[in-house]
């Protein structure tokens, strides 16, 4: 039987398209100044890959554009949540973004430490522990 | 123009929201450890998707499939964001998985 590549495309396309989009937002969002730059720029490619995904002939090109298109798609929303994470902390602000400088300066919850960057230790933890387990972690690093 | 694989972005988008849920359930009631335990059948649902027939359920299986492994290496980052109090903290004890003391040498992976 020979095999049907479609689902390791799709498998494939899923996976990084997550990851990419996963990493570009955290990254594009930390070194813009503005929010509706990028987000209109992934509104754009998500849209222009979702045509490709119409037009395109091969299901192979097809599906994988489809996804990854969807996944940016997805992305364009995602620059908005972002900056939300920054200023209540769940993402490291950057201290040399003018944005992220004035979150925290106004928002007492920013910070440029990232909280996740840690193995759990399986009990609730208070942020004095937290950031003794997150210097520690650096420090192993 | 080829509609149905749009539907098939669309059906992507559909499961990856899913995955959100699931990951902070599959967390909250197992704990990160299982994380080998979910990637396996990821992997799994992606090997099985080669020898089916059908374009379409070949490509949701390798969709799925995908997503699975995504979740498993969010697993870990959303047990530190439970024990940070941004997600419910689930104070019962979780099950071990096989080979548990393994696992935890290992290290989880995450994006």
């Amino acid at each position: 039987m020979t095999p049907n590549w479609m689902g390791l495309v799709t498998a494939a396309a899923t996976f990084f398209g997550i990851w990419i989009g996963h990493v570009g937002v955290r990254k594009i969002e930390a070194a813009s100044p503005g929010l509706w730059l990028p987000a209109l720029s992934a509104l754009a490619l998500g849209a222009a890959l979702e045509i490709g995904a119409l037009l395109s002939p091969s299901p192979y090109l097809s599906g994988a554009l489809g996804i990854v298109g969807m996944t940016i798609l997805w992305d364009a929303l995602e620059f908005r949540r972002q900056d939300s994470r920054v200023k209540h902390g769940h993402a490291p602000a950057n201290p040399r973004n003018p944005r992220h400088a004035r979150l925290l300066a106004e928002s007492r919850s920013a910070t440029t430490r990232d909280w996740l960057n840690r193995d759990p230790v399986g009990r609730p933890v208070s942020r004095d522990e937290a950031l003794a387990l997150v210097q520690s972690s650096e420090h192993t690093i | 123009m080829n509609f149905l694989r749009f539907g098939l972005g669309l059906a992507t988008l559909v499961i990856i929201g899913l995955g959100f849920v699931w990951v902070i359930r599959v967390e909250y009631h197992l704990g990160y450890l299982w994380w080998p335990y979910i990637m396996g059948p990821g992997i799994g649902l992606i090997g099985a998707s080669l020898f089916i027939r059908s374009m379409w359920a070949s490509a949701l299986l390798g969709v799925i499939g995908g997503s699975i492994i995504w979740g498993a290496t969010e697993l870990k980052e959303q047990a530190v964001r439970a024990e940070l109090g941004w997600y419910p903290f689930n104070p019962k004890p979780k099950p071990r998985p096989p080979l548990a003391e393994r696992i935890r040498k290992w290290p989880a992976p995450h994006l």
